[in-house]
């Protein structure tokens, strides 16, 4: 009895609509909801760029590139620089600290110190950025950790300026991005089978050497994903700026804000925007392109 | 007599891929310092004092008490109370969670187990906003709201914070449903199970871990998320975050830390909760 049924039921399969779908089509159906939240965040692109070349008053209907050549305006300019200045320091530091935190995570063996080491890099990134520069304030303030610290050492008579200059500014950056630049560069070492280090030491290579020739290289993809991470997200971002930089450190995120609350210019924040964008689209379109060549030369060698 | 001590010794050095002690005690300290704002400001809010001095020249429970005080008996000229806020935030993490898991959990199946044309476009999409400039999302998200016909109040927040959250859901269901084999499904199927029986009764059930990490990623990132909120609230709805900084503004009192302690406690619970449950695979990003 019960075999006949089964056996029908598979006679009956090749039978159901679900089946006359194409791949393509049914994959789209599938992928709809999840495309629908991010048609949102395309046309609102869309838009900000439409934004971008209208003139103020009539955002709709103007055409105008004036928002773009106000741009070029030294002050501007100097933002521009600025932001992508400190974006790159940023990311080279986060990497550099990245890089033995990373390894270790790879390696760990404990599973408690790997919940503790996993815990210690997610909560940066997690918490909110807010009460961590609450957490900056009290360590850079003029009372605070590190001016104590160095006025007990003697080695500074006053308490030196921490907060609302760039200085501040670059360890607040670099300490919430920096999970970015730790969490794909553990994956790529995890992804480095001990045999190649074994193997490497067997030939008689040092700690050190097995490190640099082997490990760094292998991970390299991985090492240049979490800098493009950093790299794009401090470009853009805006709590650090506001708490620690005092809108002192003028970084082009402080300046979309600026445009449309006190001044309501809509044109000029959404020019800003646009060059936002492109910058981080390039450095990522750049990095995948590094990447993948890279990952490439690996595969090939392998 | 040394030769026991020698054989000791070597046994103690780490063997190649193992962690020396130097790259542990690095390690070590690096992230004590990426921790370290959180720690420094949980120490400040037992502070006795009512300054920013770093230690505190005393310790009490005074901030906790004004804190409490806020919450219970909200000064008449808070825009809004925290009890209002909270429950803001709550609602719009939940709603968040489940809109983004009911939207990633086909897509990741689309990843996973279709191919078809435009994969690897959708691929980059899913992973767009991870990379989108913040500022701009809130501006561009701004704009739209503004100018639609109706109007929106909690919606547009939960709206922005699922964008926020897919990529992470989307990669946790992804890394789940990889682990899974398409034998599974087949086997369902070939017993009678419809198609889509065969995912929501066999496949979902098997992803639950995944789905969960998802879950509570999406949680997580609503109820903390400052920058895109910022440009979005109004007087109406407004979340945790939001509420702190409109306090702390003009100058920072420390019951503002009592709160930001809390706020801590619930975030470590969440992420504690989240790394058990995902176990040794550890979390996807």
């Amino acid at each position: 009895m019960a075999l006949s049924t089964l056996t029908r039921q598979v006679g009956v399969a090749p039978l159901r609509p679900a089946k006359t779908f194409s791949p393509t089509a049914r994959a789209w159906l599938f992928l709809s909801p999840a495309m629908l939240f991010l048609g949102v965040l395309i046309a609102a692109s869309l838009l900000v760029l439409r934004m971008s070349v209208g003139t103020k008053g009539a955002e709709w209907s103007g055409f105008s590139l004036a928002s773009y050549a106000q741009l070029l305006e030294p002050y501007y300019l100097k933002s521009l620089l600025l932001t992508l200045r400190l974006a790159l320091v940023s990311a080279l530091i986060a990497v550099l600290l990245a890089i033995p935190v990373g390894y270790c995570m790879s390696r760990l063996q404990s599973p408690l110190l790997r919940r503790v080491f996993l815990a210690a890099v997610l909560l940066p990134l997690l918490v909110n950025l807010l009460l961590q520069s609450y957490g900056w304030l009290v360590i850079l303030g003029p009372g605070g950790m590190v001016n104590q610290a160095l006025m007990g050492l003697g080695l500074i008579d006053r308490p030196v300026m921490l907060l609302y200059n760039q200085t501040g500014v670059l360890m607040g950056l670099v300490q919430t991005a920096f999970p970015l630049a730790v969490l794909p560069i553990a994956s790529a070492m995890r992804g480095v089978s001990r045999s190649y280090e074994e193997a490497a030491a067997t030939l008689g290579a040092s700690r050190a050497q097995v490190f640099r020739q082997v490990v760094l290289p292998m991970s390299l993809p991985g090492i240049i994903t979490g800098a493009t991470l950093v790299f794009a997200y401090n470009a853009s971002s805006f709590v650090v700026l506001l708490l620690l930089g005092g809108r002192r450190v003028p970084m082009l995120a402080v300046m979309v804000h600026d445009q449309i609350a006190p001044l309501m210019n809509w044109p000029a924040a959404s020019a800003a925007g646009v060059v936002l964008i492109v910058t981080t689209l390039a450095i990522m379109t750049f990095s995948e392109f590094v990447t993948g060549r890279r990952r490439r030369i690996l595969e090939a060698s392998q | 007599m040394s030769s026991p001590l020698k054989s000791l010794l070597r046994a103690a050095a780490p063997l190649p891929g193992e962690t020396g002690r130097f790259a542990m005690g690095l390690s070590g300290f690096i992230l004590l310092l990426a921790v370290l704002p959180i720690l420094s400001m949980i120490v400040m809010s037992f502070s006795g004092a009512s300054n920013l001095d770093f230690p505190p020249a005393s310790y009490s429970l005074q901030w906790y008490k004004a804190a409490w005080n806020t919450f219970v008996s909200p000064d008449a000229s808070d825009v809004l109370s925290l009890g209002q806020a909270l429950t803001t935030s709550l609602l719009v993490a939940t709603l968040s969670m489940l809109f983004a898991t009911l939207v990633a959990v086909p897509a990741a199946y689309a990843l996973v187990r279709c191919e078809f044309r435009g994969k690897a476009v959708a691929l980059q999409l899913m992973s767009l906003p991870l990379v989108f400039p913040m500022v701009v999302l809130g501006l561009a998200l701004l704009l739209i709201f503004d100018n639609l016909p109706f109007q929106l109040s909690t919606s547009r927040l939960v709206i922005a914070h699922v964008i926020l959250a897919l990529p992470f859901v989307v990669k946790n269901c992804t890394a789940a449903m990889l682990s899974i084999g398409n034998e599974v499904e087949e086997a369902a199927q070939m017993l009678g199970a419809s198609p889509l029986r065969a995912i929501v009764d066999v496949v979902v059930p098997l992803m639950r871990s995944g789905i969960l990490a998802g879950m509570l990623l999406a949680f997580i990132i609503s109820f903390n998320e400052f920058t895109v909120t910022y440009f979005l609230y109004n007087i109406d709805v407004m979340t945790v975050p939001i509420w702190m900084y409109s306090r702390t503004v003009s100058s920072l009192d420390p019951t503002v830390f009592s709160f930001a302690v809390l706020i801590v406690l619930i975030d470590f619970a969440l992420i504690w909760a989240l790394e058990k449950l995902v176990g040794d695979g550890g979390v996807s990003f």
